[in-house]
């Protein structure tokens, strides 16, 4: 089994809660004919609600394969880790960089606290409660009269910038976390660089993304303002295996195995020994995102070949120069001067596979992004590269400054983002965004 | 436009007999908190409520706390109005009867069906539903025991709550009447003061005194759609114009603004200057004919800064003077004012008013920031990141909260 193989079983896997999922099935199994009837007409029969003062909760389900688009079940918002980090990327997602307008810590504990009972309604999905004759409508309507969470997962960071004099914070900024500096390749635009806090939306469908940051900005408009967005999609497998990119190259093939734990823990997750003496973030991940235009007019007009070289594997099958499918692993041992993966091929700069660049192996989360034409007419799209790890200098700044100056960097610029931390999960339902960075 | 409200009064009159005429209810007692409540609208047992002349709420067999979804089946040859309400609270006071209100669903159409969705508490509860060519009905009172909270009830306001007893200088829209033909006095010396100014030819003067006559007008925002056609005279923008600026339509504060800070010559600003002056002595004169429409009252207390927001903090109407931020100021005081003489209303119905008030005063401290002591202001797309984001988290917040006001008066729409 192949680590991108492995990966996609665990995104899989990685959604379902074994109780949850046999108390939905029990739910739906009366009275409905099996889960394709669950998922098409069954959608107000599929909720459970649940009496409670912070809305009422409910999920819907049916086996993946018969889900109805815009009906994907709900990702447990509760745990360990925050629940959007290791499943696979969703079709849609929108990745907002807020700044914090609240006025010192305890409106930042109520911002976080406010966000994090939208993100937790809004992924397990319900009826919002009504507001009477005294307010309009609790909710935007874009998903109907019932939220539904269709596979929605929130993940909220930090960034550096939190940690100023503002919020008295300082002492706990962890070591690893800083702003993003330049790299040699950057155009970066301040104004799309940076922000207070990161938070990601990703769900099946648009509406889906686009009603749960509505609601998350309707309820959070004093204590913060969006300081940059950007909108991305995964395309569906092109005819097979893992998603293109708007280069026409499969993108993420190579991603350590989201199933090993003892990886997870090396190459993912802030563990004690990574926290940097501030054990509030153990159960975080460091997140780096950057937002890199492809100049495709350009590309398109590029031979074959010379893609294939810039990129190290064959753009139709995804296969490595020296390989015959998209899992063959590259071996580079076999090639040391490049005969048949240059030595500036993309994949081969970012991860050379050998026992030292193991441990800068991240894990690769990327959407295209679509957004309108530059002052010349071409259009403006490309990359939302995102990635989790333990480490961003071990990690992503090791992998960046291998490639700094390759020769794919005439088509790609990269002109905004940031470094955030992506915090520990909330546990539980008194639990919320940041309670330990605050406490 | 304006009529009382009847239905109101015949709350009322037909409250007093309700205790009598209807059954008492009583539910049995809600499922544990802690226990899932399945809710009518998708357990399949739905409410299927009946109305028609002299019958109200009638289906209303098994009454229980929740989440639930009453479908209201008007089976009358009129359009119905239901409210939900608590028939055991508020005024019997004909002048300003009313009950605290739950939910409410209007303009059900004759043979037709509409949900109304509610969260049902502990208390007392009846339909009242205002049928077409009938009335109003006041239907059973529904009794459920226990201590659930649901959707908070809010007294809806009446016209005589607005309109007080004839000549009554108190009431709301007394006081905002006055505060109008204050500010149109104003309006008409200060755009004299322009137009002299620019006769005079002393430019600089003339651009500090429309900047005074403009903020006149711009507190008056409430005012807008009594103002009719004269608003567009005064005030209107060059969207929408084919020509845009250069048409000869655009006239009023922002004609002249762009006259005076795009190096016009005095010629050619005179004329839309006293244009301007003209405009602005045909509404003083107009004034007592205008009709101030009560509903215009809570609608405008959001509208006014939602304006703002979408023409003045954006910069879309600085035609030249970069004082869209004083205008904010402007039309964020034209909103105090409102809630100030809609006070006694919204203190007892708008559960947010305190966090309203909070808002407004952030806001219009961070607006008034961008003042310097000379008078200048910062254009509004010269604002740093960090005070731009301050200026629109407060201006955000504060019409969040705000809209509870239009919705808390929004019955006074339908007279």
């Amino acid at each position: 089994v192949s680590a991108e193989q492995e990966s996609r079983a665990a995104g899989t896997a990685g959604g379902t809660e074994p109780g949850r999922r046999s108390f939905l099935r029990g739910t739906l199994g009366a009275g409905l004919a099996g889960a394709a009837v669950g998922a098409a007409g069954g959608i107000a029969a599929g909720y459970r609600l649940h009496g409670s003062g912070s809305g009422t909760a409910g999920a819907g389900a049916a086996a993946p394969g018969a889900m109805q688009e815009g009906r994907l079940r709900p990702v447990p918002f509760h745990g360990r880790h925050q629940a959007g980090i290791l499943p696979r990327p969703q079709k849609q997602t929108v990745v907002v960089s807020f700044d914090v307008t609240a006025q010192g810590r305890g409106q930042l504990e109520e911002l976080l606290r406010t966000l994090t009972g939208r993100a937790r309604f809004l992924t397990t999905g319900g009826v919002p409660p009504p507001a009477g004759i005294s307010a309009p409508p609790p909710d935007s309507g874009v998903l109907g009269p019932v939220v539904v969470p269709d596979g929605l997962t929130v993940t909220a960071g930090v960034g550096a910038s939190l940690f100023d004099e503002r919020f008295g914070l300082a002492a706990r900024r962890p070591a690893g976390l800083a702003a993003m500096g330049v790299f040699p390749n950057d155009q970066l635009d301040p104004a799309q660089c940076g922000g207070d806090l990161i938070v990601q939306l990703s769900a099946g469908s648009t509406d889906t993304v686009l009603h749960a940051l509505r609601d998350i900005a309707r309820h959070t408009r004093g204590g913060m303002q969006v300081r940059w967005r950007i909108d991305g999609f995964v395309s569906p497998p092109r005819p097979a295996g893992t998603p293109r990119n708007l280069m026409g190259f499969m993108d993420g093939i190579a991603n350590p195995p989201t199933t090993s734990a003892a990886q997870m823990d090396d190459l993912v997750w802030i563990t004690p020994a990574m926290s940097g003496g501030q054990p509030w973030a153990v159960g975080g991940s460091y997140l780096v995102v950057r937002l890199i235009r492809m100049l495709v007019e350009f590309w398109d007009r590029v031979s074959v070949t010379e893609q294939e070289n810039l990129i190290g594997r064959r753009r139709a099958s995804g296969a490595p120069l020296d390989g015959d499918s998209e899992f063959s692993v590259p071996d580079y041992a076999a090639d040391p001067q490049g005969l048949v993966i240059p030595l500036t091929a993309h994949i081969r700069l970012a991860n050379p596979r050998t026992r030292k660049s193991a441990s800068s192996r991240i894990l690769r989360r990327a959407y295209n992004y679509d957004r309108g034409v530059d002052a010349v007419g071409d259009l403006d799209m490309g990359l939302i590269f995102t990635c989790f790890q333990a480490d961003i200098a071990r990690q992503f700044e090791a992998v960046q400054k291998r490639l700094v100056d390759e020769p794919l960097t005439d088509y790609i610029f990269p002109f905004g983002g940031g470094y955030f931390l992506a915090l520990p999960g909330v546990t539980d339902s008194s639990d919320y965004y940041g309670r330990a960075m605050l406490a | 436009v304006a009529a009382p409200r009847a239905a109101a009064r015949r709350i009322l009159a037909s409250l007093s007999g309700a205790a009598v005429l209807a059954a008492t209810v009583t539910a049995c007692s809600s499922a544990p908190s802690a226990a899932p409540v399945a809710p009518a609208a998708s357990s399949g047992g739905q409410t299927v409520v009946t109305i028609s002349g002299g019958v109200c709420g009638r289906g209303w067999a098994h009454p229980h706390t929740g989440l639930q979804t009453f479908q209201l089946h008007n089976t009358s040859s009129g359009v119905a109005e239901v409210y939900l309400i608590n028939p055991l609270e508020g005024s019997i006071d004909p002048d300003s009867a009313s009950a605290p209100v739950f939910a409410e669903v209007e303009d059900i159409g004759p043979g037709t069906t509409a949900p109304m969705q509610v969260n049902v508490g502990s208390g007392a509860y009846a339909f009242d539903c205002d049928v077409q060519h009938y009335g109003t009905t006041i239907g059973p009172i529904v009794r459920i025991p226990g201590a659930a909270h649901g959707t908070p009830g809010v007294l809806s306001v009446t016209f005589n709550d607005l309109i007080g007893s004839p000549g009554n200088p108190l009431a709301p829209a007394s006081q905002y009447l006055a505060y109008v033909a204050s500010g149109v006095t104003q309006l008409v010396r200060q755009t004299a003061v322009l137009a002299a100014d620019v006769h005079a030819g002393d430019l600089s003067a003339a651009r500090r005194a429309w900047l005074t006559a403009h903020l006149t007008y711009e507190r008056l925002g409430a005012a807008y759609g009594t103002f009719g056609h004269f608003d567009t005279e005064i005030d209107g923008r060059a969207d929408g114009l084919a020509g845009g600026v250069r048409s000869p339509h655009f006239t009023g504060f922002y004609r002249v603004e762009y006259g005076l800070w795009h190096g016009q010559p005095q010629a050619a600003v005179a004329g839309p200057a006293d244009q301007l002056r003209h405009d602005a002595v045909e509404l003083h004169a107009a004034l007592p004919h205008l009709q101030l429409i009560l509903s215009d009252l809570g609608l405008r207390t959001h509208e006014i800064l939602e304006n703002a927001l979408q023409f003045q903090l954006t910069g879309h109407d600085d035609y030249g003077s970069g004082t869209t931020l004083a205008t904010t100021a402007a039309n964020i005081a034209g909103t105090v004012e409102l809630l100030k003489v809609l006070h006694p209303l919204l203190v007892t119905r708008d559960r947010v008013l305190p966090q309203t008030y909070f808002w407004l005063d952030r806001l219009q401290r961070l607006v008034m920031a961008a003042r310097h002591p000379n008078g200048a202001w910062t254009p509004a797309g010269q604002l740093g990141t960090s005070r731009r984001e301050q200026i629109d988290a407060a201006a955000g917040q504060a019409l969040e909260l705000l809209a509870s006001v239009a919705t808390i008066f929004e019955a006074e729409k339908q007279l």
